[in-house]
């Protein structure tokens, strides 16, 4: 009883002052409201006369965490509502407000672009100051006194607000940003209960900014968002303030279509309906969406995505915060590559008969026939191919699978007739993309970044305008968004820069974090051993790899390359699949169908009817990624999970299942048969595919290789990536980037 | 109750019996005893102040006192079988709903500045001066040219005016729900 | 290209800037009325000569060639001297004034892009600027730019009845170019001659960069402009300022009326007390 009653004592001030419970959305997304987000203004002015240093201090808006430098000088103390909050130097008084968990309204200013200041509805009051000051724009000072929530503060934004709305079209009900629209959401929450403008309302003409931003510009309120993510963050500098004064407007001035990979995340930024997403136009609701949090595989970056369905239909995909993998942006291709999920799907299993048509059948007769045909061939004929879009799990089931049946021919696309699959950090970015903004040199052999990775090189590109670091270029000539020095086109180069004889070795010689990164399109060539080892000779000349530091990187291209080279399916593709009776296709379209013998029985095992299936003689239907749980590891070695979002399509199975399946028909039944089964099985062969959402670095170090003997060819590097659009089953069969790839890149 | 009973009998006595059996039917008397609401109203009309009748007929009351407020205003339609809200017409709907205390007979429409009929009082004098001749005498002059006539709402009335959603049995549009394009096996036969 | 309908309001826009200045009394009459003013508001960006956008022609568009004369080269470099070299940009402005010099009087969209080039920025940048400022004209003006002061001193001397002379005379609308070549009206702002009211302004541009004046002419009336407009088109300069013929520079007119002496010490301050 004692105890209870010490208890509550304790936390009497506590609850005293939580007496208005902070909603318990604060915590977890951020959310608008007149008042501070603790405590009302009644709140705030009983506890004024109060010492301000005995207030408790209050939580961060969005659960921030702020890191006060070491240096008990660099950190400052400012009042915010009276609050004390302690800062870093250097922070402005928006940020301030936020550490002190006061949410100021904002439409121009962003986080990740420069302060543009233009916007005005951050507006504070600061004490000595005749004005009130825009908070996004000015630095917090020492004992600085913000008050957030005063008449002067409340006239002020709803000043700013009267003034946004007077040329704002009323015209929500046909917006597309209704309901997600900042302008909306502040407006209620700061704006004022009527207007008093009677006059006409200006109008300014759509602009064509290509197939995936639509633009409805009278919607615009002038933030120059779009015109800094444009200029800052893509690299594309299209986007620009015309005019002056109600004239104003956002455009290219000649015409010109936005041609960044990035141009969909200009949607996102943009606070109001001006730019919009074009092929979700008028579609759906944003409140008629289930949001399913989940992870990209159009590329071996695994940018976290949200994927929004209304029922069976995935509607659109937008980014999620995630500032070791893709900050909050995401490339194109995975934003609209999702009508593609729609299309060209494989539903039922099929079996090609005498007379070569497909027709449909029940999964229990493509299954006796498939397993029929590999009682009749011999062990070693057998062939799995995996494609770029496997899980691990199925990467896994597939190998098991195979190896019972007698063959140890199990590939996946994309590695190469012999990957360095021997140690993880030689195939892994093994500086962690994260970590690619302390670099200040960048060797990039045979990679294009900006359509390999479309996030790492927004990183690249961050790190080189933020510090001036230095990218170096050896490939065939490629569009960068940033400055580069194009050295040279084939290995050439890299082997002179390894003897120290090119004038770039001064420039790495001085490198505090000199970077490198080997395309995976390296992976394809003859000389692959030998162009690995005169990277590594390259790294240890100039102190690349270190202790306290690991340069050397390599960039693959797929979803599955990682998970599958931890898993060992690292069989030559030429040999396997020319030998081959028997050869399984998971979802593999990319694999050289005109090496595969005549005679060969193939079965296709994807969800959509792309390049291979017609070769194939059986059918199987899975379902993609946005409708399985399935294991990712990307390029940095990071694993992620997929989640369902949408039930899948037809009578399509999970690709593990169907494998698990068929072997159990084939008698040679795999020893799991539930999802935890695959993944402990799993864990025994590479226990770093089963701890999710973390990477796990590589400790392993390069220096146990055996010796080359192989000699560089002078063979120049090829382009990987064609079309950044289209590069596997679900993009080409997505109407939206054939749109892309017809207009962007006229192809 | 007398008060009632009295004048009915007044009625007899000035109609004669068979005028005023047809006024009673024509005044939906009879049908009140099958139908509550109208003998609801008919309840309600009794010492209530007729305010206006309009163009369709119907008849809108106010009574002020001993009545709770907000249920002051309420309208006898005319017609008495399938009546319903959108038998209202929009210069009566506002008084009726307590948007306005102007009655149908006085409503004058006040017309948004920026919707598409700018375009025809907008006079241009100057070159680059648009000047705006937005006066409420213009716009009530024209207003008649552009408003059209109130219809109420025949949902129900017949097939053709009847609005289904869609994916409802009765509406021919779309009748595949799937949403996905399956592949089809016969274009490869092409290739 | 861009779609149609962009282009409808392009050149309903167009239209609304160039509209005709005879109209009938009836409407004059009713734009004195105070809303008159409110709608004015919205004709803000007609004074520049230009939309926000640009619309191919053949006379501007982005595949023509454009650069500076050998001789405006070495203006461009001198330009550029002032600068830090990591702030070529700043010399955005002067290289845009030089162009319009050159090119006659208004920019094409190419020389922007030839100006982004010496500077070594995106051309949207360049845009931004020209756009920004109007008297950076983006479509062809005549060889004599006649600026009609608008500001409210000048209207209230009569600046409305010297445009209206100079339109009838020329037979043009705002910012339209006569056949001849020769003349264009447009309006501007506030040129800081308020004292001596109403007043024009005339950009030469028919001795290209060499020989570029930009004439101040107060003082007028309806009748002196057009004098002044044919005295332009004979190819004599008409004595620039005040037309006033009693008045000196911005003196008043007839002599001074006060300081005519030597001025008195101020009488609050004993200078030889100190």
């Amino acid at each position: 009883m004692a105890f209870f009653a010490r208890a509550i004592r304790h936390s009497s001030p506590y609850l005293r002052w939580r007496a208005p419970p902070p909603p318990a959305v604060a915590a977890s997304c951020r959310w608008i409201s007149p008042t501070a987000a603790a405590g009302s203004p009644e709140a705030g002015a009983a506890v004024a006369p109060a010492d301000p240093e005995t207030l408790p201090p209050r939580e961060p808006v969005g659960g921030a965490r702020v890191e006060l430098p070491s240096n008990p000088e660099d950190a400052l103390e400012v009042f915010v509502d009276g609050h004390a909050v302690r800062i870093p130097k250097g922070f402005t008084v928006l940020q301030a407000c936020e550490v002190a968990g006061v949410d100021i309204p904002r439409f121009c200013y962003h986080s990740r672009l420069s302060i543009a200041g233009n916007c005005r509805m951050c507006l504070v009051e600061v004490e000595k100051s005749p004005k009130p000051v825009a908070s996004c724009a000015m630095p917090a000072l020492p004992g600085m006194k913000i008050k957030t929530n005063t008449p002067v503060a409340k006239k002020a934004r709803e000043g700013v607000m009267e003034f946004l709305l007077m040329n704002h079209p009323l015209d929500c009900p046909i917006c597309d940003q209704g309901g997600e629209c900042d302008l909306q959401d502040q407006s209620m929450a700061f704006g004022a209960d009527r207007g008093r403008f009677t006059e006409m309302k200006r109008s300014v003409v759509d602009k064509n900014l290509g197939p995936l931003v639509k633009t409805v510009m009278t919607r615009c309120i002038q933030c120059t968002r779009c015109v800094r993510f444009a200029t800052e963050v893509a690299g594309v500098q299209d986007l620009g303030m015309l005019g002056r004064g109600s004239g104003e407007e956002i455009g290219t001035y000649v015409e010109k279509l936005m041609t960044s990979e990035l141009s969909g995340n200009v949607i996102d930024i943009c606070p109001v309906g001006a730019l919009t997403s074009k092929p979700f136009a008028f579609k759906a609701r944003n409140w008629e969406l289930k949001g399913t949090e989940t992870i990209d595989v159009t590329d071996a970056v695994g940018s976290n995505i949200r994927v929004d369905s209304r029922g069976p239909e995935v509607m659109r995909i937008v980014p999620r915060l995630n500032e070791d993998i893709n900050e909050e942006w995401i490339s194109d291709k995975t934003r609209f590559c999702y009508d593609g999920l729609k299309r060209q799907r494989l539903n039922d299993p099929m079996i090609r008969g005498s007379d070569g048509r497909f027709k449909a059948v029940t999964w229990r007769d493509a299954l006796t026939v498939v397993a029929e045909v590999l009682q009749q061939v011999k062990p070693e004929e057998i062939t799995g191919v995996a494609g770029k879009l496997s899980d691990a799990e199925s990467l896994m089931a597939l190998k098991d699978f195979v190896n019972k049946m007698g063959s140890d021919k199990v590939l996946c696309e994309g590695n190469g007739p012999n990957p360095p699959a021997d140690l993880r950090s030689n195939y892994l970015m093994n500086t962690s993309i994260a970590g690619l903004e302390k670099a200040d040199v960048f060797l990039l052999v045979g990679t294009q970044p900006r359509v390999e990775a479309a996030m790492v090189n927004a990183r690249i590109r961050k790190t080189v305008r933020a510090t001036q670091a230095k990218v170096a270029y050896i490939g065939p000539p490629a569009e960068f968004n940033y400055d580069h020095e194009h050295l040279g086109t084939g290995p050439q180069t890299l082997v002179e820069i390894a003897e120290g004889r090119h004038p770039f070795c001064s420039t790495l010689q001085s490198a505090k974090n000199p970077v490198i990164i080997a395309g995976a399109g390296l992976f394809d060539r003859e000389d692959q051993d030998a162009l690995f080892s005169t990277i590594e000779t390259v790294a240890k000349k100039f102190n690349v790899v270190r202790p306290d530091w690991n340069g050397l990187n390599v960039l693959l291209l797929h979803a599955a390359q990682a998970a599958a080279l931890d898993l060992g399916l690292v069989a030559n593709p030429t040999e396997s699949i020319k030998s081959a009776k028997f050869l399984y296709l998971m979802g593999a379209d990319d694999v050289d169908l005109d090496k595969v013998p005549d005679d060969a029985f193939v079965v296709y095992q994807g969800h959509h009817g792309d390049k291979a299936v017609y070769r194939a003689n059986v059918i199987l239907p899975s379902s993609a990624f946005s409708e399985k749980e399935g294991t990712y590891e990307n390029t940095e070695g990071c694993t992620q999970w997929t989640i369902p979002a949408v039930p899948t399509v037809g009578d399509a199975r999970d690709d593990w299942k169907i494998l698990r399946a068929l072997s159990e028909v084939a008698g040679a039944q795999l020893p799991y048969d539930s999802l935890s089964g695959v993944r402990d099985r799993i864990s025994m062969v590479a226990p770093n595919l089963v701890h999710v959402d973390e990477r796990e670095p590589c400790t392993i170090s390069s220096e146990v290789k055996p010796p080359v003997k192989q000699q560089v060819s002078s063979t120049p590097f090829k382009a990987v990536v064609e079309n950044f659009y289209m590069t596997d089953a679900i993009t080409r069969a997505s109407k939206i980037m054939g749109q892309c790839s017809a207009t962007l890149l006229k192809k | 109750m007398a008060a009632v009973v009295r004048g009915v009998l007044n009625g007899i006595r000035e109609k004669g019996l068979s005028n005023f059996l047809r006024h009673a039917r024509d005044e939906g008397y009879f049908k009140c005893l099958l139908d509550g609401n109208l003998l609801q109203t008919k309840i309600h009309n009794i010492g209530a102040t007729l305010v206006g009748v309009d163009k369709f007929g119907n008849k809108y009351y106010e009574k002020l006192h001993d009545t709770q407020y907000g249920r002051h205003r309420w309208v006898e339609y005319a017609e008495k079988g399938r009546y319903n809200a959108s038998q209202v017409p929009p210069e009566w709907h506002g008084w009726l709903h307590h948007i306005t205390d102007s009655t149908g007979d006085k409503a004058s429409f006040l017309l948004c500045v920026g919707c598409s009929c700018y375009d025809a009082i907008m006079v241009e004098h100057r070159p680059g001066f648009q000047k705006l001749l937005a006066l409420p005498l213009l716009l009530e002059q024209n207003a008649k040219a552009y408003i059209v006539d109130h219809k109420e709402n025949f949902s129900g009335e017949g097939e053709e005016l009847i609005y289904h959603s869609k994916g409802h049995a009765l509406n021919p549009g779309q009748r595949d729900w799937t949403r996905y394009q399956p592949w089809e096996p016969k274009k490869e036969e092409a290739t | 290209m861009l779609p149609p309908a962009a282009r409808l309001a392009a050149r309903r826009l167009l239209g609304l800037a160039t509209s005709s200045a005879s109209e009938s009394a009836a409407a004059r009459r009713l734009s004195r009325s105070p809303i008159s003013y409110a709608a004015a508001g919205c004709s803000s960006r007609l004074f520049s000569t230009a939309l926000n956008y640009h619309l191919d022609s053949p006379e501007n568009n982005p595949d023509m060639p454009w650069e500076f004369t050998e001789a405006n080269m070495k203006k461009v470099n001198e330009i550029l001297s002032h600068y830090p070299s990591n702030y070529r940009q700043s010399g955005i402005i002067p290289m845009l004034d030089l162009a319009q010099q050159q090119h006659g009087g208004w920019v094409p969209v190419a020389a922007m892009n030839a100006i982004a080039k010496i500077v070594g920025v995106a051309p949207i940048r360049v845009y931004e600027v020209a756009t920004f400022y109007t008297m950076f004209n983006r479509t062809k003006v005549g060889k004599y730019h006649l600026l009609v002061c608008g500001t409210t001193p000048c209207m209230i001397r009569g600046s409305r009845e010297i445009e209206e002379a100079l339109l009838e005379h020329l037979g043009v609308k705002r910012n339209e170019v006569t056949s001849d070549g020769l003349f264009s009206v447009g309006e501007m702002e506030c040129m800081g001659c308020c004292v001596n009211a109403p007043m024009i302004a005339v950009a030469d541009y028919s001795k290209g960069s060499e020989g570029y004046t930009y004439n101040y002419y107060e003082d007028l009336t309806p009748k002196r402009v057009v004098e002044i407009v044919e005295m332009l088109k004979r190819g004599e300069t008409p004595p620039r300022g005040t037309q006033h013929p009693e008045r000196k520079n911005c003196g008043p007119a007839g002599g001074n009326t006060t300081l005519h002496g030597e001025p008195k010490p101020p009488p609050c301050r004993d200078l030889d007390a100190c």
